[in-house]
């Protein structure tokens, strides 16, 4: 995949509204591979939707968003489970991680889906994060902000051509903002993604090729 | 142990899938044990006769004083056929034809006996008569006859005859080895034939021969003779039905009364199977309902996670698989246990059938055993589509 488009994207509940003001609801809009994004907002604004609407999670949109000038509307469910396995990585403002599993079969639930990454590498990504200590521990006893660094490596346990972080530092300090920051551009460059981050303010220091305020 | 079972294996109520095990297994066993008991009853009753279905039922005119005294015929017109045909519990029809000359016959016991006596043949229509078609059949030039023997003849020898005279008892298989000489004479002709015994009847008090050589017979050795049935055999769709009785005794005609009970026996032991099945199946259904419900609160409790793998890439299918496979695995060691258990009822059942008729075949077991696998099927396809579109709701987001 190399291009994804909004054209004229709405978020249906908006539709009765006529004060939208942003540089993608209503607009044009694409996202290229090996392209540094960031989508900044405002709470209720519709940001993790765009995320919802582009990972075919939530329809409930106005307008069209394709993928290489296809209509994302026309895709089958194979076609997503394929797009979400090989495409297209999210991690989710809400975490989505299984509570119930530890932080290393969290990950691996993923991992042995795509068998993408390496033992090694993702040892090495809990080393860099400063969670190593806690692979066999269970999510749910985990901190928020430990959870969103086990949930930034489930992420990268798959190939993708676009990776969404939907406010994937709310709950960081600076230093691990900083590793999770250069761990997303070399994972992303090594495969020549496009990395889309959303924030609501503080969010992670990259060279962004793009910012749209939404 | 896979990381998807591990999740979704959270909040399987042991208590609700042992109540589904529990209710499907007595469903099971009692439909299938309803097959099976109809099927190995069927056996007994064919083991009786195994050439004449229980249904039929055989029918003349009563035999009056005044019949005697004034001679008039018994026979049956071609007129009171038609409108015997024509009733509405009537399946099928069939005359008896008479043979219209001198038969005697001949038993040849060797070292014991000579028997010879006087005989008369009837025959009905084929289709009436169970024996396998080569058996059944005459062809002009041949020198042996099948015939059908009336059982009570047998009895009559073995517990009157042979009894009092010190003579050899014989069973039906040695009766039926043995040949029998028959003499015919008629219209000046006389011709001897081999009988060949191809079975006996408990339940028609007659002599039977092919009605290919009744016909060919009757224009051979009694060209004039006009061939007048005297009884008549029915096959009625359901013998306690009192129409038939009605219109029996309405025409002044007769039946034996306990082929009509034993018939009646039959059919309410059919009923009773029926009704038994019918409970055993709303049990079935009601597990089934049982499973479905709890297998609905099981997906509903884990819906969460369902969705949570649906979004990292997991296909609905992959997703709906555990449950799937928990639910088809339930229903197999339901059927594995329900034909263990069917196993040992029917062989202490068998054991009781075979002190009361000990020439008893023991019949298939696989007609019990294909109803339970075509039950396991259905059920199973029936959880598979329901998980299955339980998770396509869930990728849906509809609830």
């Amino acid at each position: 995949m190399e291009k994804i488009q909004l054209l004229h994207t709405l978020p249906k509940v908006f539709e009765s509204r006529n004060d939208v003001v942003s540089d993608i609801w209503n607009h044009d809009v694409a996202f290229e591979k090996n392209k540094i994004y960031l989508v900044e907002a405002n709470s209720g604004t519709g940001k993790s939707s765009i995320c919802s609407y582009i990972y075919g999670y939530r329809r409930d949109y106005l307008g069209d968003i394709l993928f290489d000038g296809k209509n994302v509307r026309q895709l089958t469910i194979a076609d997503w489970v394929e797009v979400r396995k090989q495409h297209i990585a999210l991690l989710w403002q809400e975490l989505r991680l299984f509570p119930e599993l530890t932080a290393w079969e969290n990950v691996q639930i993923k991992n042995k889906l795509t068998g993408y990454q390496k033992k090694k590498q993702i040892e090495e990504w809990f080393e860099m994060l400063g969670i190593a200590d806690k692979q066999t521990a269970l999510i749910g006893r985990m901190s928020f902000g430990q959870q969103q660094r086990v949930a930034l490596i489930r992420t990268l346990c798959q190939p993708f051509d676009f990776v969404f972080v939907d406010e994937p530092i709310s709950h960081l300090d600076d230093a691990n903002s900083a590793i999770m920051g250069h761990i997303l551009t070399t994972e992303a460059g090594k495969q020549g993604a496009g990395i889309i981050t959303t924030s609501i303010g503080k969010h992670i220091d990259l060279q962004y090729d793009q910012i749209f305020k939404l | 142990m896979s990381l998807i079972w591990k999740l979704l294996r959270q909040h399987i109520s042991i208590p609700q899938f042992a109540g589904f095990f529990l209710a499907n297994l007595v469903g099971m066993v009692i439909i299938m044990l309803g097959v099976q008991f109809y099927n190995d009853t069927q056996a007994i009753y064919n083991g009786e006769d195994t050439f004449m279905k229980a249904d039929y039922l055989i029918v003349n005119k009563k035999i009056g004083a005044m019949t005697t005294i004034t001679g008039k015929s018994n026979a049956f017109t071609a007129a009171d056929i038609d409108d015997f045909k024509s009733q509405p519990f009537v399946e099928r029809l069939g005359a008896f034809t008479p043979c219209a000359f001198d038969v005697r016959a001949s038993f040849d016991i060797e070292g014991f006996a000579n028997i010879s006596t006087d005989m008369f043949f009837e025959a009905v229509p084929d289709a009436f008569v169970d024996v396998a078609t080569g058996a059944w059949n005459y062809q002009e030039g041949d020198t042996d006859i099948p015939i059908i023997l009336p059982k009570n003849y047998l009895d009559l020898y073995n517990f009157g005859y042979a009894q009092s005279r010190g003579m050899p008892k014989l069973s039906e298989g040695i009766i039926g080895a043995m040949k029998m000489k028959i003499r015919i004479d008629g219209n000046g002709k006389q011709q001897l034939y081999d009988g060949r015994i191809a079975g006996f009847s408990s339940r028609l008090n007659t002599i039977l021969v092919p009605e290919s050589f009744m016909r060919w017979a009757n224009a051979e050795f009694a060209p004039n003779a006009k061939e007048e049935p005297t009884r008549l055999i029915m096959e009625v769709n359901n013998p306690t039905d009192d129409h038939i009785a009605a219109y029996l005794q309405q025409n002044n005609y007769e039946t034996d009364q306990d082929k009509l009970d034993a018939s009646k026996t039959t059919f309410m032991l059919r009923v009773i199977i029926a009704i038994v099945m019918t409970v055993g199946l709303i049990i079935s259904i009601l597990s089934f309902y049982i499973l479905m419900l709890s297998v609905y609160l099981l997906v509903q409790k884990n819906s969460t996670k369902l969705e949570n793998l649906l979004v990292i890439g997991y296909s609905p299918a992959r997703v709906s698989l555990p449950y799937q496979l928990l639910t088809v695995g339930l229903n197999v060691v339901v059927l594995l246990m329900a034909v263990v258990i069917l196993f040992v009822v029917r062989s202490k059942y068998l054991e009781t059938f075979r002190n009361f008729f000990p020439d008893m075949q023991t019949p298939p077991f696989w007609p019990s055993l294909l109803v339970g696998v075509c039950l396991l099927v259905l059920v199973s396809i029936l959880n598979v589509v329901a998980v299955k579109s339980k998770v396509m709701k869930i990728w849906n987001r509809k609830d």
